[in-house]
């Protein structure tokens, strides 16, 4: 049977410190880690996704929208001018 | 990215803690103890709250008064089954931000940005600051129509709106903003209350749920309706809103199954109340009701006392002023999250004012910006408010997209992406929202160079 304490490597203590050893606030942050995924730290979410590839005919199908849709809308914003007027 | 289980174990190196996480981290420490002693209520209290609030922040002040503007013209009909349909359309939309913000812990704003480059995410960040502020004016304008029920004037509804956004913000933590907001936003149902209180016929309304009568009138008014109820259920600040919101609330994986209750009870419950509204709206049918303008006034809160009686004005007047302070508290903080994230700076209610300044100077200005708007003597306050969903059903179509491809990255989802079933029904709500959208947008411009006669 394993009676020594669990070890807890951590980024900001350094490897190999006895769980006994900790300050209750290191104990508190410990615990709190625990609850949440690794990717979910702001140091994590921090670092950018890498960049996807399109290929050139998703890449003028999303132009086509974008020109469609700013078209349109400047309609919309000319149609609503020309009523104020 | 797409982890299931990648809770962090002893052993592992660790990045520090900041206060964001440390903040994030005791939320979740409750969703882990509720989940390990199996408190299925407690863990449905804990995760519920992105879905809510999007879909009855969406029920919001322009929304309502386009729900009883479909009651005062038509009456009982088209809209009281098409406003559920709508809703539907939004469960699938908003199913796919939540399942993205929860899977990768990272806003839609961010994700377009990096992973398809600068160019369209700033294009979708311009597109939402754009509606967000017409909309976010359109907000204090209904709380203003709400007010002026009670003899209270611009002044007020102005620093109403924005002692509510100075509230909400200064507690810096989101589970705070969330529940003060949830808390608020379950005022909806004053519009349940009101159609309650007009005592409609009930088979009535059970009849009209095939779908008619069909709405009559000219081809491009029918549009006009199609296009600003469509408006008024799904809308661009909502996608950012909500996977911004399932990061900032720590969502994960796990969660999916309760975001999805999340999102579908907001969805049925800002259904019921939608039609609620309209079904208040109904009874001005035969009483000068379709020669209400919308915000003209006090319009609706008023026309409802004299036809049916005073609780139902004071109730309809309450619930605008409820659904614009709603709006106006998850309009801010898309606009908030979406400045943030593209900035590329902290955005969450889990920082504090000085290590997030981007994301509660964005909060903050956008709703000060459009609180000044409605301030300015002459404005055009009535035209911005009927054009609002207009304008964001327009510029609706390229933020879907961008949902869809990103609920279908498996780089990005890996198992959690997008099934082949809903990716069809995702399409033909793109489709859908978009051919409404523009032709609306064309035929009314046709009309106004005299290409085409009304």
């Amino acid at each position: 049977m394993n009676t020594q304490a669990p070890v807890i490597n951590d980024a900001h203590r350094g490897p190999g410190i006895r769980e006994q050893d900790l300050q209750p606030q290191e104990r508190f942050e410990d615990e709190l880690i625990l609850h949440l995924e690794r990717d979910q730290f702001v140091a994590e979410t921090s670092r950018p996704v890498p960049r996807a590839t399109l290929s050139a005919r998703a890449t003028a199908g999303l132009w086509a929208l974008r020109v469609f849709v700013v078209l349109v809308s400047l309609m919309v914003i000319y149609t609503f001018i020309e009523q104020l007027n | 990215m797409a982890t299931t289980e990648a809770t962090a174990a002893p052993g592992l190196l660790l990045p520090p803690l900041t206060p964001e996480d440390t903040a994030r981290s005791q939320d979740r420490s409750r969703v882990h103890r509720a989940r390990r002693h199996s408190r299925r209520w407690q863990l449905l209290w804990l995760l519920v709250g992105p879905g809510i609030l999007a879909m009855l922040g969406e029920n919001d002040g322009p929304s309502m008064i386009a729900y009883a503007s479909d009651g005062a013209q038509y009456g009982l009909g088209f809209f009281v089954p098409f406003i559920p349909v709508l809703f539907a359309m939004a469960f699938i939309c908003q199913e796919m931000c939540m399942r993205v913000g929860a899977v990768t812990h990272r806003g839609y704003g961010e994700l377009v940005l990096q992973r398809y480059g600068r160019v369209w995410g700033w294009f979708g960040a311009g597109d939402l600051t754009l509606t967000n502020l017409v909309t976010l004016v359109a907000e204090f304008i209904s709380i203003r129509v709400g007010l002026a029920y009670f003899h209270l004037g611009s002044g007020v509804a102005v620093a109403l709106g924005l002692a509510l956004v100075g509230f909400t913000l200064s507690g810096g933590r989101y589970w705070r903003w969330e529940r003060i907001v949830l808390g608020m936003a379950l005022f909806n149902g004053l519009f349940l209350v009101a159609a309650i209180l007009v005592k409609p016929h009930v088979g009535a309304i059970a009849g009209s749920f095939d779908f008619s009568p069909f709405p009559g009138g000219s081809f491009n008014t029918l549009l006009l309706l199609l296009a600003s109820t469509i408006g008024a259920t799904v809308t661009p600040w909502m996608i950012f809103f909500q996977q911004s919101a399932s990061a900032d609330k720590g969502m994960t994986p796990r969660d999916v199954k309760h975001g999805r209750y999340d999102t579908a009870a907001g969805a049925i419950l800002a259904a019921i109340f939608g039609v609620g509204a309209l079904i208040a709206g109904a009874v001005l049918l035969g009483h000068g009701g379709s020669g209400i303008e919308g915000f003209a006034g006090a319009g609706f809160p008023e026309a409802l006392r004299h036809v049916a009686g005073g609780a139902v004005g004071t109730v309809f007047a309450l619930g605008l002023i409820e659904a614009g302070g709603v709006a106006i508290l998850t309009i801010s903080a898309s606009t908030a999250y979406a400045a943030g994230e593209c900035v590329g700076v902290s955005h969450s209610f889990n920082s504090s004012p000085r290590n997030a300044a981007v994301f509660y100077a964005a909060n903050a200005g956008i709703a000060l910006l459009a609180a000044t708007v409605i301030l300015i003597p002459g404005a055009p306050l009535l035209s911005i408010a009927l054009n609002a969903n207009v304008l964001a059903t327009v510029l609706l179509p390229v933020s879907l997209v961008f949902m869809v491809m990103l609920a279908n990255d498996r780089g990005l989802m890996g198992a959690w992406a997008n099934k082949r079933s809903t990716n069809v029904i995702g399409i033909t709500v793109i489709a859908f929202v978009g051919l409404c959208g523009a032709a609306y947008g064309i035929d009314s411009f046709l009309q106004t160079i005299h290409l085409i006669g009304s």
